[in-house]
């Protein structure tokens, strides 16, 4: 271990940790409580998707890509389809771009209320830990009664959706919103003032305007380092150009401010949510769908994470040739390291947590 | 010979040994449930602990190739022994007066550190990493909880000897004796900043939130146990279960000793009722209330807000007050 010319000493945390959600692994130089150099190395959850996804065909791939995570387990099959109708051209019914939005949105306030009772459980505070993910359960079950089931929605199909809304479904979702509204403010209140979260997260994990510029991060940890980037706002998507939504920023860069901008995101989405109930024009949920010519073709959406890019070639059989993807984790990723400089080892796994990086979804 | 017998039979069965770990099991067994309930979960049966215990009981004694080998199977009998013996010196009032003669307050202020240094031991007998941050961390902490706890000790002490005659008083028996004939510590309001400080003393020396940080799981998953399993794990299970009644049953003596009218059996259930109630106040709710800090925070909390508390009962006493 620790001698007297090398002050530093090892410290291995995962690639199972009670913290991390997924297998990672870190390798933490230490000098009594400071963190002096992380080395991360990944691939323990590496199961070749991409190479799957060349032998299964386009209408296969859905169902592939939606079990790449399970957090954001309904964007990436949104991003895929996208990508497919981008390259043939298919016109998406309207009625079908604000169910997609819908179906996107949901996932998003639960993702972000996941994350933030990761956040409280990781500092011990196993009550709000508890608490939160009741609020959740609210989410959880809007999900199961419209989707009929908790995680993977299986929402989205080449040229629509798979699902429609009904009056009564409606009336089911605009009360469940009415009480995870309710929730969220009350949380956010606790977040915001609870001395406890404010001394364990202000000013911890910093990552300043430039660093963020300058890695080029995505999503809620850009947006926390006071970046406005937000796909739905920079090339507007499905129904997005038709809806008005704020891009939350915050300005301090640390762990706190990547929570509440995730937590001002979920009332925004929840706003979201009421305009597509309120707007949901009528009309048929999906287009027959022509011959998939050979060609190439981009689509991103933002994630609950941030950015997501999908990368689609075709060769004019009914397997893709190419399918390849970026997700927002690995972009963020390299983030850590600026974040954990000098850091304590009480603060490694709140700072990993407030980058919100999903395993599954960076290496598949 | 005479004296070694009931000495023996008092840490052994009552108050100590047998009687302190289950009433201990039975306090962190309630503990449980009603944490569970304050955040709307169902919670463990009662006996859970128990349960707990009889499964590592049966299980294997891992020990790291590195770890030296004595040291850390020794490590969780140190702990234990120590609160037995702490357990014979607190008085269950109409039931059991503490081993008298033995100036037990300081044999407890002495004795109390135990269980932490056990954990340092071990942590560092295990070779692991994460036991030698749990090593510094609970140092540290220790080195925090402990000024407040003397200052209170003293203010407890001083307040009787005062009463009778000048000097401090460090009979524990002699104490709740005191406060049973002439009032209880907790209707005086000079020892109130000291009660305080000493149910903010409590958390941490129990090692429960906002103060779990030598054992913080989400950080250095449990720090010195990491490498326990099977009954050396159990042994340090059972000491805190013995160390949560010793610090409960210190903090009736010193503050709330009063028996019911009644036998003895009635007052040991009184004392135990006691004990859950302070339990309860000092650790149930706070440690669903709170989160965890980070060791320089709990550090600092230490001296700025129990040291001064506890500080300031003692000059109370001193000036006469």
């Amino acid at each position: 271990m620790s001698s007297l010319d090398n002050p530093t000493s090892t410290l291995p945390i995962g690639p199972v940790h009670v913290a991390l959600e997924e297998p990672m692994y870190f390798r933490l130089d230490v000098e009594g409580e400071t963190v002096r150099g992380v080395e991360l190395t990944a691939g323990h959850v590496h199961r070749g998707m991409e190479a799957l996804a060349l032998r299964r065909t386009l209408f296969q791939n859905i169902v592939l890509t939606e079990r790449v995570c399970s957090l954001c387990s309904n964007s990436h099959p949104f991003t895929y389809c996208m990508a497919v109708e981008n390259l043939a051209g298919i016109p998406v019914p309207e009625r079908a771009l604000y169910l997609r939005v819908m179906a996107e949105e949901i996932k998003r306030v639960s993702s972000h209320l996941f994350n933030l009772a990761v956040l409280a459980h990781i500092i011990g505070f196993k009550s709000l830990f508890m608490h939160v993910m009741e609020v959740r359960e609210i989410m959880q079950d809007v999900k199961e009664t419209l989707y009929g089931n908790r995680m993977d929605l299986a929402a989205n199909c080449i040229g629509g959706v798979k699902y429609d809304m009904d009056a009564e479904l409606t009336r089911f979702l605009l009360s469940s919103l009415d009480r995870v509204e309710g929730a969220v403010r009350k949380i956010a209140k606790i977040y915001g003032s609870d001395v406890m979260i404010l001394r364990r997260t202000r000013g911890v994990g910093l990552f300043g305007r430039e660093d963020a510029r300058g890695l080029a991060v995505v999503g809620p940890v850009a947006r926390g380092s006071g970046l406005p980037l937000d796909v739905r706002r920079e090339a507007p998507y499905a129904a997005y150009p038709r809806l008005s939504f704020e891009v939350v920023t915050e300005q301090d860069g640390d762990v706190h401010s990547r929570a509440m901008v995730r937590m001002r995101e979920m009332e925004v989405s929840i706003d979201i949510l009421r305009q597509c109930a309120r707007d949901l024009p009528a009309g048929p949920l999906s287009v027959l769908l022509p011959e998939i010519p050979a060609g190439e073709a981009l689509a991103r959406s933002e994630a609950p994470r941030g950015e997501l890019v999908y990368y689609l070639r075709t060769d004019g059989t009914e397997t893709p040739n190419r399918l390849k993807w970026r997700v927002p984790s690995y972009m963020n990723w390299d983030a850590l390291g600026v974040m954990m400089k000098d850091c304590k080892v009480s603060d490694i796994p709140l700072i990993v947590n407030s980058i919100d990086p999903c395993i599954s979804c960076t290496e598949r | 010979m005479n004296d070694i017998l009931p000495a023996l039979f008092h840490m052994l069965v009552f108050p100590g040994g047998l009687f302190a770990v289950a009433a201990g099991l039975l306090l962190k067994g309630l503990d449980r449930r009603v944490e569970a309930r304050l955040q709307r979960r169902v919670g463990p049966p009662l006996l859970q602990p128990v349960f707990d215990l009889i499964k590592l009981a049966g299980k294997e004694t891992l020990i790291p190739a590195t770890a030296n080998r004595a040291a850390f199977l020794t490590a969780p009998l140190i702990g234990f022994t120590g609160m037995a013996v702490c357990a014979a010196l607190i008085p269950v009032s109409g039931a059991y007066s503490g081993l008298a003669g033995m100036g037990d307050m300081l044999v407890l202020f002495y004795l109390l550190p135990l269980p932490a240094i056990a954990l340092m031991v071990g942590g560092s007998a295990s070779s692991s990493p994460f036991g030698a941050l749990g090593f510094s961390r609970e140092m540290c902490l220790m080195l925090a909880y402990e000024i407040p706890l003397l200052a209170v000790l003293l203010a407890v002490a001083m307040r009787v000897g005062a009463a009778v005659g000048g000097g401090a008083e460090l009979s524990l028996s002699a104490v709740a004796a005191h406060q049973i004939a002439h009032g209880q510590f907790i209707a005086d309001p000079v020892m109130w900043p000291a009660f305080i400080a000493y149910l903010l003393f409590l958390p941490g020396t129990m090692g429960v939130p906002p103060f779990d940080v030598p054992e913080a799981e989400t950080e250095i998953i449990e720090g010195p146990l990491l490498e326990y399993s099977g009954p050396a794990l159990g042994f340090f299970h059972l000491t805190s279960a013995l160390k949560s009644v010793v610090v409960l049953g210190l903090g009736v003596a010193m503050f709330f000793p009063a028996p019911v009218p009644g036998g003895a059996f009635v007052n040991v259930l009184w004392f135990l009722c006691k004990c859950a109630g302070l339990m309860l106040v000092s650790l149930t709710v706070v440690k669903s209330a709170t989160g965890r800090f980070r060791v320089d925070q709990a550090f600092t909390f230490y001296l700025r807000y129990p040291a001064p508390l506890a500080l300031a009962s003692l000059i109370l006493v001193w000036q006469g007050a």
